[in-house]
């Protein structure tokens, strides 16, 4: 109830905030936003929460423009080599799948130097779980196991080519064990068969896993964030164990390369302003939504680094997993 | 907990809310009736408007459609032998026999009776049983999924009418697409010919609306000669007597059932548990030879069933935070758009907006009652329109309706593709009805079968290891050799004067 009311609160505090900070947009008063997913999808929640403060801030109509296929392929592809690059086109960019799409398919030909980086936005940190009843209790007691058992232990993933999956190998990597990587259908059936107890651990984002965490029913042993996480205190990091592996399902906003530089200013101005904006905060909060606004050429480092990283991990794997 | 329940029922109980559901309802059988437009769509595009609603009126709005769509699949389905919504396909096989007989209205009344039986039933248990049904839930992993996708290819057997070669050529066919797309295990494209469009496969339904509406369009185009006016005209009532009614309860309670345990189990729906349900009513009843001909037990058992599972879909939902469909999982976002997150909690710390929720389902299934008599009194109207305009409609509907899944042309190429194939389909005498079932499950058998595989370090003995996967391979063995002429010469050695 309580939360409600503050949501409430919140949704009509931003539309009588409607009268301050006007800046008009300068590449006109409609942007299309195509996204890769389905209405209602991961994609969406996140048009849902920025859209109505980016409307505001730049005075814009957003049309979401929904494209599902090829784990957003489509949709990226038709930004990347098919809209105008004026500023009316952007989409939202879900990383690593932006660039793990065409590391990992031939057929699929957009990269990321045909983009241009605006913010991202959303970072949904990767975490280990594993059910209630596993006998191991710490990060340390799994990954034992595991180096007496090597490829044995089964951890479950969103799919191959999703975070969860390379950063599996990313762990594997750096710690030298091996596990047997088994892929799901997203991250829900992968969290469900941990639960289950289907599967030794589920490789996953906080944001899906967290109300299972509340209620006890999955264990958290490691977050493969920079530092702990706040509602997560006592749950170590990678990093800490000298294991120096962050990762995560990141979502943000790119459009097409050559865009004019004002509209470009324009975009990242608004999302800049973001940051400071408590309602948008606070909305993020209730969403469970982690925010990590990183803006422009940032945001394009972020890409730039990952492309390198998973362009070196799947050259090594390849063979292996297309066996 | 009873008074949460009570508040949840008060809560659903105001004039804006029961209008609301009505409304929803409405809304959910327009969907439902149209193919190619899913309740997935229409929850997705209907969730923005409920961000600024009070959760109890949004919840019961959303679930109103759900249910509205679960049963106006089957309007479409019936008159045109176009099913609406991938759960009503199974419909297709009795209900249109029988609206073409002049039964239209009997039919359509049947399957609304059915529904709104098989939706009670799924809100009762909601109501009731959740936390424990949710449990179920968890006791199904990727061993148990493969036995009921080999348990439900089973099926493909009984519903070849005439050759049994042929539905066998259908189903293998239909596994054969659902290979296309992207490899789960590897993550290679698969057959997908270097075009990206079919990288996440071979939209199911869009094989649907090509496989059942075109050839059906294209039929009546062929036999309209003149203004002449379809086979069909209604002058029977819409509401079963009773006799009827008492006949097919044991069916609807059993497909009720079917439907409640398959929506539990996560990637299965409505598709599936209509076709498990047509099969068992066929399995039970005296004379299976009326089955494809008209019966009417094959029109309650799959709408009973499609009905069913949405109140299914909501237990693993409410009682664990896991979405049994596409559509839950929009209820979900629901939900999380008010602040709650998905998780055990549903029924204690947000036990309120939760048991509104339930309790809308179940106001939602009485509306479907009333609302549904309304309705589809109007839609039979449809049978007075000459068939070379029917045709046209049914063509028009099934260009926007698989345009709209991804919106693009791409669909629309296929969803074409698939109707001239299934046009062939039909002059060849072929049913395109054991394709369907293994395009529905080709994909779950597949998946599972890598995923159980890799668990159990590439030794097959895993599937022996869960006992619930070993008693639904017996039963699926049993399945197959009952149709056998060897199960028909042991049933004559033990029962001498039975023999077939």
């Amino acid at each position: 109830m309580q939360q409600r009311r503050i949501f409430a609160a919140s949704l009509l505090s931003a539309l009588m905030a409607s009268g301050a900070a006007h800046a008009e947009y300068s590449a006109g008063d409609e942007i299309k936003v195509l996204q890769g997913f389905k209405a209602g999808g991961g994609s969406d929640a996140l048009a849902q929460l920025t859209q109505p403060f980016l409307r505001e801030s730049l005075d814009v109509e957003f049309i979401n423009e929904y494209l599902p296929g090829a784990t957003g392929g489509i949709a990226w592809t038709r930004l990347a080599k098919q809209s105008p690059n004026d500023g009316t086109v952007i989409s939202i960019t879900n990383t690593p799948m932006l660039m793990t799409n065409y590391i990992m398919n031939e057929e699929i030909n957009y990269s990321i130097e045909e983009l241009t980086p605006i913010a991202n936005v959303v970072t949904d940190p990767g975490i280990i779980v594993v059910p209630k009843d596993s006998p191991y209790q710490t990060v340390e007691d799994f990954f034992a196991a595991a180096e007496e058992r090597p490829g044995e232990l089964t951890v479950g993933n969103s799919g191959v080519g999703g975070d969860d999956f390379f950063s599996t190998i990313m762990i594997e990597k750096a710690t030298g064990l091996s596990f047997q990587k088994v892929p799901f259908q997203g991250d829900g059936p992968s969290a469900t068969a941990a639960l289950g107890g289907k599967i030794d651990a589920s490789f996953n984002n906080l944001g899906n896993v967290y109300g299972h965490i509340q209620s006890g029913d999955l264990r958290p042993l490691a977050v493969f964030a920079q530092e702990r996480i706040g509602v997560l205190p006592d749950v170590p990091t990678l990093v800490e164990m000298d294991i120096d592996v962050v990762a995560g399902s990141s979502r943000g906003y790119s459009a097409p390369a050559g865009i004019p530089d004002e509209a470009r200013a324009d975009l990242i101005a608004a999302f800049e302003a973001l940051k400071d904006n408590e309602e948008f905060q606070a909305t993020a909060q209730e969403r469970a939504m982690n925010l990590e606004i990183l803006t422009g050429d940032e945001y394009g480092q972020m890409m730039e680094n990952m492309e390198g990283q998973f362009e070196v991990i799947w050259d090594e794997v390849k063979d292996e997993v297309e066996g | 907990m009873e008074n949460l329940v009570l508040v949840g029922l008060t809560n659903v109980l105001t004039f804006t809310n029961i209008a609301l559901i009505l409304g929803g309802t409405l809304l959910g059988l327009f969907v439902g009736a149209m193919p190619g437009l899913s309740a997935t769509m229409a929850l997705a595009l209907l969730l923005p408007l409920t961000f600024s609603m009070d959760p109890a009126t949004g919840l019961s709005m959303l679930a109103a459609l759900y249910v509205g769509a679960s049963y106006g699949g089957s309007i479409a389905a019936i008159l045109l032998r176009t099913p609406g919504t991938p759960s009503a396909a199974a419909t297709v096989l009795d209900g249109y026999p029988l609206s073409q007989q002049g039964h239209a209205g009997k039919a359509l009344g049947i399957s609304l009776f059915a529904s709104f039986v098989g939706g009670l039933m799924s809100g009762i248990a909601l109501l009731t049983a959740a936390p424990l049904l949710g449990v179920l839930v968890l006791k199904f992993g990727p061993i148990e999924l493969f036995a009921i996708a080999v348990l439900g290819i089973t099926i493909i057997g009984s519903l070849s009418q005439g050759s049994v070669i042929s539905g066998l050529l259908s189903g293998a066919l239909g596994l054969l697409v659902s290979t296309v797309g992207m490899d789960l295990i590897t993550g290679t494209p698969r057959m997908t010919f270097g075009n990206i469009n079919l990288f996440s496969g071979i939209e199911f339904t869009v094989a649907l609306i090509g496989l059942f509406s075109i050839p059906q369009a294209l039929v009546l185009i062929e036999n309209a000669k003149g203004s002449q006016k379809t086979a069909s005209k209604i002058t029977d009532r819409l509401i079963p007597k009773l006799s009827e009614i008492r006949q097919l309860m044991p069916n609807i309670f059993r497909s009720g059932g079917i439907g409640i345990i398959t929506g539990l189990i996560p990637g299965t729906g409505g598709d599936t548990a209509s076709w498990f349900a047509y099969n068992e009513a066929k399995r039970f009843a005296k004379d299976k030879s009326r089955f494809g001909k008209g019966d009417i037990a094959g029109v309650a058992a799959p709408e009973a069933a499609n009905n069913a599972v949405v109140g299914g879909a909501l237990i693993p939902t409410i009682a664990l935070g896991i979405p049994g469909s596409s559509s839950t999982a929009i209820l979900l976002g629901a939900l999380m758009v008010q602040g709650i997150l998905p998780g055990p909690n549903l029924l204690t710390d947000y036990g309120d907006v939760t048991y509104t929720l339930i309790w809308g389902v179940i106001v939602a299934n009485i509306a479907l009652l009333g609302v549904g008599l309304m309705f589809t009194r109007l839609c039979v109207s449809v049978t007075r329109v000459p068939d070379s305009f029917v045709a046209c409609a049914i063509i028009t509907l099934c260009v926007i309706g698989s345009f709209a899944i991804n919106n693009s042309f791409f669909e629309v190429g296929l969803m074409l593709g698939f109707g001239l194939f299934g046009y062939w389909m039909n002059r060849a005498g072929v049913s395109p009805a054991p394709m369907v079932i293994g395009l529905i499950l080709g994909p779950v058998m597949e998946t599972s079968y890598q995923q159980s595989m890799l668990i159990g370090q590439g030794n097959p003995t895993i599937f022996l290891t869960s006992p619930i996967a070993v008693v639904l391979f017996a039963i699926a063995i049993f399945s197959i050799l009952q149709a056998t002429p060897f199960f028909r010469w042991v049933r004559g050695v033990l029962r001498p004067g039975t023999q077939a």
